[in-house]
């Protein structure tokens, strides 16, 4: 009995891999269904353009996200800056690519910090059982009771305001759902055949967590962590509006947009671009983990075979 | 009624406790003091006194109440109550932050130490119901207008003591202001309506004031804008609106009492070098921060006292020299900046800090080849780590107490509570101690000036801007004006019902406000 | 049933305690304290306001102290607002938040729904993708864009509604708008992949070859389980949504609760935060335990143990 929130119920309902019963055809199958969903594809061909450009901005032409020019000020679109300039004089184009480095950044490490808690915490409970999972998980509830702003508001006043900290609280933050879904999963494998061999054989707890338990809930894990990706990019935004964002003068998506949104009467062009890049990002994200969700679900055959 | 953003939700607005604008704001409203400020220029007028005298030594004021003044309750306001409320003040246990303000009463800083308990000692007597006698330690020649400031308000010793800490709230209170609290919905709106029982009750045209405690500038300009506020004043709307506004009649801007600068931790390398704190100084164009990124909603500032003392001289303001500050850099050690390391701006958050702080940050990369980073905290994190020491370049700001340039320079003394810095000079310390012992004031403000001569070239401050009133007040509505404290009383404001009509004709339409270059008043604010 | 619930009850306890423990400890240990201010105060009279609240007291003497009021659910006075008791201001401020949050619980549910039925139904489709893109658009959109940009086009353009305030039924329109559009979009969600679920099982499949109309077997049949995910997402949902959101509450200046667990964490006024934390948290297990209660309801396969 868990006094807290079961972990959504769509994400639970994907059926773990059955290890040992051709998992390559289960992975196929799931491929080929992905490619059928057209908006997860376009969401995926989009995501991989999107990070593309943000990994290779240092290498690609154009103007320097920093430089300012204060006697320029905030001037509207021209054919010298295709998004316009900032209060600072800054380009804004740059500043809107630059900053997809920095949110796409903060989205995947928060979401991998997260999983690597999540997953080793979740599995450990689910499979020792027991005492220990009862602690765990009762840890887990309490820490899902706190109201989320205010943890996080307190995680980032204790740490230095660092980007290293801010993945961090995000992730630390992240983890407690994580972790439900993969232990809920782990106390249904853990009963296998399969498990029951690997023990027999003598392997440690820990080589069973990992090698045998962990990648056979990897499905609901994926599906989870497509979904967690977006949540954790707009919690950053949403630290933005609260001013706790990335440090100055680095700017992710979310500081261009909750600044923007400030000045929409005044520079709508401001927040009209950023806007438009973390939306897009943010729904591609979305609609991937949607189609992942469909694609791996292996109750449904129905156009397959 | 007239509808106004009262700003940030007051703490408190039990005046002798209260300790921000918008406490002291609610305060002046609910209650008067011996005086009241003129809405123009601040000058004391009759307010509970209706005439006082100085003794020639300028040494003891007496004061003489108006007769048949009451509280809200029907109970007389006597000496006696002006005397209670201010020893309440100076009373240690009741830690009232701005007890300060009453220290030029003689014995008052010891009673407030604890270092006195013996109440009759302290220069405050009320010999009958209707006069008050007040003694100072020294003359003092602001004392009529620190008067005025909210600490030295009236409090009901009736009601404070039958509801203990929540006397302020409606339905408890007791005042003897223009107007009565009516109700107060925390972050939302105070509603007062007017006091009948004030002795001018029949001058007060307002019938009620409503003010909204509106903290997002957004939302403040928003509501002034769909004509929910008929007053939006200074700091309650974004500053980049004011390029914009500078049209309309609704804009008001004028000089306000107040620095911004940075200040550096000598306790830090190589904050210590005399050179470096030179070098960076030089190295900001002040121009370019206030006029382009700024819009000239503030001004340029070179100096640690802002403008409007009479017979005050500053010394000359800190330039802009990229030329000399490279100079200095390599005096320091530091030649084209090698060898330096990072340092980083401490701000709290705030946009228009941050957007400051960028700029700052390119120039001194520009100019010095020095890297800088730039740490935004929240609020208590910062506080902790300017009174703590723990930053190398942080952004502060000083208010002015009061129109005398020793409220912006008294506060470099070594180990002073508000110099955070570390800094400390002997030669400065006697400067300033000197001018306060100095009753002749051009001999004072000449000791004055020396010393901020000394805190500009050696000190560690980099002031960057003047603060400025930047308001919006709808055309219909009369008796706000910009004033140099942004204090101001509502007593006497009227709203013209007909004002379209009178607009035709210019001066009603402009509402007469005082112009930048009307005389600067004299008195006492203290402001965050 | 019955045993269950005390079991539940009983539960609380314990699990608030730890809450509020945890809660405790993080304020306390944060930088900075109640009495900080830009201005220096005199180290006596910051002394005697430490000494008129306890806080001069050694910390695990705090603590217990504490405890006392948490278990009287009396925290006394905030810190910030000494006229008020927190008790009060949670009670002022309650009822605003239930109010927007209630609507926008509302809508979310009922837009939320029946898009998810609709895209399950056509799952896939060019109707299902339009569907969802539109629900997950809220969802990719920050409120504090959403909101100013609602305000800027229909109250200070268009002049339809009022800008900010809570005051009059006008005054509701914009904030509920813009808390409810994210909500829409996990609800829709989260009904389609519940939908998607259980429209693919047996006894659909059975009542479908029955020949019941297909409109019949979705909302008759299938609707009851599919709607699951949702019932358990509500419970935690409503927790945070009914407890106020600073963003939109900023926006539109309204005197709800978010605003005050957010500037009290800021402000470190302790009495406050924590009085909030436990009631938020009470709060939110109160409303996972009816989400329990009506599991069993839905599902008559869940036993409560």
């Amino acid at each position: 009995m868990s006094i807290g929130i079961a972990p959504p119920a769509h994400i639970g309902a994907v059926a773990p891999a059955l290890a040992g019963e051709r998992p390559a055809s289960l992975w196929g199958d799931a491929w080929r269904r992905l490619r059928r969903n057209r908006a997860a594809v376009t969401a995926a061909l989009f995501l991989a353009w999107m990070s593309a450009t943000a990994a290779l901005a240092p290498w690609l032409p154009m103007k320097d996200p920093a430089a300012q020019d204060l006697a320029l000020g905030a001037t509207a679109p021209s054919s010298a800056h295709w998004f316009g300039t900032d209060e600072l004089g800054r380009d804004a184009f740059a500043r809107v690519i630059y900053g997809g480095r920095i949110s796409l950044l903060v989205g995947v490490v928060g979401t991998l910090v997260s999983l690597l808690i999540g997953v080793t915490w979740g599995a450990t409970a689910g499979y020792r059982g027991g005492r220990l999972d009862e602690a765990m998980m009762r840890f887990v509830d309490i820490l899902y009771s706190l109201p989320y702003i205010f943890l996080v508001i307190l995680l980032l006043v204790f740490f230095s305001r660092s980007l290293v900290m801010l993945f961090v609280a995000l992730g630390l933050v992240q983890w407690l759902t994580m972790a439900r879904i993969v232990r809920g999963q782990v106390l249904s494998l853990k009963q296998q055949t399969f498990v029951e061999a690997a023990r027999a054989l003598g392997a440690t707890d820990a080589s069973i967590i990992f090698r045998h338990i962990v990648p056979n809930t990897l499905g609901p894990v994926i599906v989870y962590t497509t979904l967690t990706v977006p949540a954790v990019i707009l919690q950053e935004a949403f630290l933005s509006f609260l001013g706790l964002g990335v440090q100055p003068p680095a700017a992710s998506w979310g500081t261009l947009v909750s600044d923007g949104a400030r000045l929409l009467a005044l520079f709508p062009w401001l927040v009209i671009f950023p806007g438009i890049a973390l939306s897009l990002t943010l729904l591609s994200f979305n609609f991937l983990g949607d189609g992942l969700r469909d694609a791996l679900d292996p109750q449904d055959r129905s156009d397959v075979a | 009624m007239l509808h106004f953003n009262l700003g940030a939700e007051p703490e408190t607005y039990d005046p002798g406790l209260a300790a921000g604008q918008s406490d002291g704001r609610v305060a002046r409203i609910l209650f008067e003091g011996l005086t009241h400020e003129d809405a123009r220029t601040l000058e004391p007028q009759p307010g509970q006194a209706y005439r006082w005298e100085m003794a020639p030594d300028g040494l003891t004021y007496t004061f003489h109440l108006r007769p048949g003044i009451q509280w809200t309750d029907g109970t007389p306001v006597t000496a006696g109550d002006f005397r209670w409320s201010w020893l309440r003040v100076l009373e240690p246990r009741n830690a009232a932050r701005y007890a300060g303000l009453l220290a030029p009463i003689a014995n008052a800083e010891a009673y407030n130490r604890g270092a006195i308990r013996d109440a009759d000692s302290v220069g405050i007597a009320a010999p009958d119901d209707s006069t008050l006698i007040v003694r100072l330690a020294q003359p003092t020649a602001y004392f009529l207008y620190l008067a005025q400031f909210y600490t030295y308000l009236p409090v009901p010793r009736q009601a404070i003591a039958k509801h203990g800490n929540r006397w302020t709230l409606p339905g408890n209170i007791v005042s003897n202001g223009a107007f009565t609290l009516r109700t107060w919905r925390q972050n939302n709106r105070f509603e007062f309506a007017r006091n009948p029982r004030y002795w001018d009750a029949a001058n007060v045209k307002l019938d009620g004031v409503v003010a909204y405690t509106i903290d997002d500038l957004n939302t403040s300009a928003n509501l002034y804008k769909a004509g929910v506020m008929d007053w939006c004043p200074s700091g309650y709307m974004p500053s980049q609106f004011v390029p914009y506004l500078r049209e309309f009649a609704d804009f008001r801007h004028g000089s306000y009492q107040g620095v911004y600068y940075y200040s550096m931790n000598v306790t830090r390398k190589p904050f210590n070098s005399v050179w470096v704190r030179r070098a960076l100084n030089l190295a900001i164009d002040r121009d370019a921060i206030a006029n382009d990124l700024l819009k000239r909603s503030r001004e340029p500032w070179g100096n640690m006292t802002p403008t409007g003392y009479p017979g005050y001289e500053h010394p000359p303001g800190l330039r802009y020299d990229p030329e000399e500050a490279r100079r200095c850099l390599a005096k320091a050690g530091y030649p084209g900046g090698k060898g330096f390391r990072r340092i980083s701006i401490l701000f709290n958050t705030s946009e228009d800090h941050r957007r400051i702080a960028e700029a700052v940050q390119a120039m001194w990369k520009r100019e010095l080849h020095i890297d800088v980073e730039l740490s935004n905290q929240e609020w208590g994190s910062y506080l902790q780590a300017t009174t703590g020491l723990r930053y190398d370049v942080a952004r502060r700001s000083w208010i002015g107490d009061y129109l005398d340039p020793n409220t912006f320079l008294a506060c470099w003394i070594t180990s002073d509570g508000n110099n955070r810095s570390g800094w400390s000079s002997a030669r400065y310390d006697a400067l300033i101690h000197a001018a306060a012992r100095e009753v002749d004031a051009a001999k004072r403000f000449t000791t004055l000036r020396e010393a901020e001569a000394l805190l500009l070239d050696q000190g560690p401050t980099i002031p960057v801007y003047h603060y400025s009133t930047n308001e919006l007040v709808k055309p219909y509505v009369h008796g706000i004006y910009q004033t140099p404290l942004d204090v101001h009383p509502l007593n006497y404001v009227w709203i013209d019902r007909d004002w379209r009509r009178h607009a035709a004709e210019p001066s009603l339409a402009r509402g007469g406000r005082a112009g930048d270059g009307a005389p600067p008043a004299r008195g006492a604010a203290r402001t965050r | 049933m019955a045993t269950f619930l005390l079991r539940r009850v009983l539960l609380l306890v314990p699990t608030l305690w730890a809450i509020v423990t945890v809660a405790f400890f993080l304020v306390r240990l944060a930088p900075g304290g109640p009495f900080e201010s830009e201005r220096d105060i005199p180290a006596a009279a910051k002394a005697q306001l430490m000494r008129n609240y306890g806080l001069d007291l050694p910390l695990h003497v705090q603590y217990l102290r504490f405890l006392g009021s948490a278990a009287r659910l009396d925290f006394g006075p905030s810190y910030k607002f000494p006229s008020r008791q927190v008790r009060e201001i949670i009670a002022e401020a309650l009822p605003v938040s239930m109010e927007l949050g209630g609507w926008a619980l509302l809508i979310a549910i009922v837009v939320g729904v029946p898009i998810g039925i609709f895209a399950a139904a056509r799952q896939n489709t060019s109707a299902d993708f339009a569907a969802m893109g539109i629900a997950l658009a809220g969802v990719s959109i920050p409120n504090f864009v959403l909101g100013p940009v609602l305000v800027l086009g229909l109250s200070l353009t268009l002049y339809l509604l009022p800008p900010a305030l809570w005051e009059g039924p006008q005054s509701r329109v914009l904030p509920v708008l813009t808390l409810a559009t994210a909500y829409v979009a996990y609800v829709a969600r989260l009904t389609r992949a519940g939908m998607l679920e259980v429209l693919r099982q047996d006894f659909i499949r059975t009542a479908r070859a029955k020949g019941l109309a297909e409109r019949v077997v979705v909302l008759k049949h299938a609707l009851k389980l599919g709607i699951l995910p949702v019932v358990s997402y509500i419970g935690p949902a409503a927790a945070r949504i009914l407890m106020g959101s600073i963003v939109v509450e900023s926006i539109f200046a309204i005197p709800g609760m978010g605003r005050y667990l957010v500037n009290a964490a800021f402000n470190r006024d302790y009495t406050l935060v924590l009085g909030q934390v436990l009631f938020y948290a009470a709060f939110l297990m109160v409303l996972n335990l009816i989400v329990d209660v009506a599991y069993t309801w839905l599902d008559p396969r869940v036993e409560l143990a």
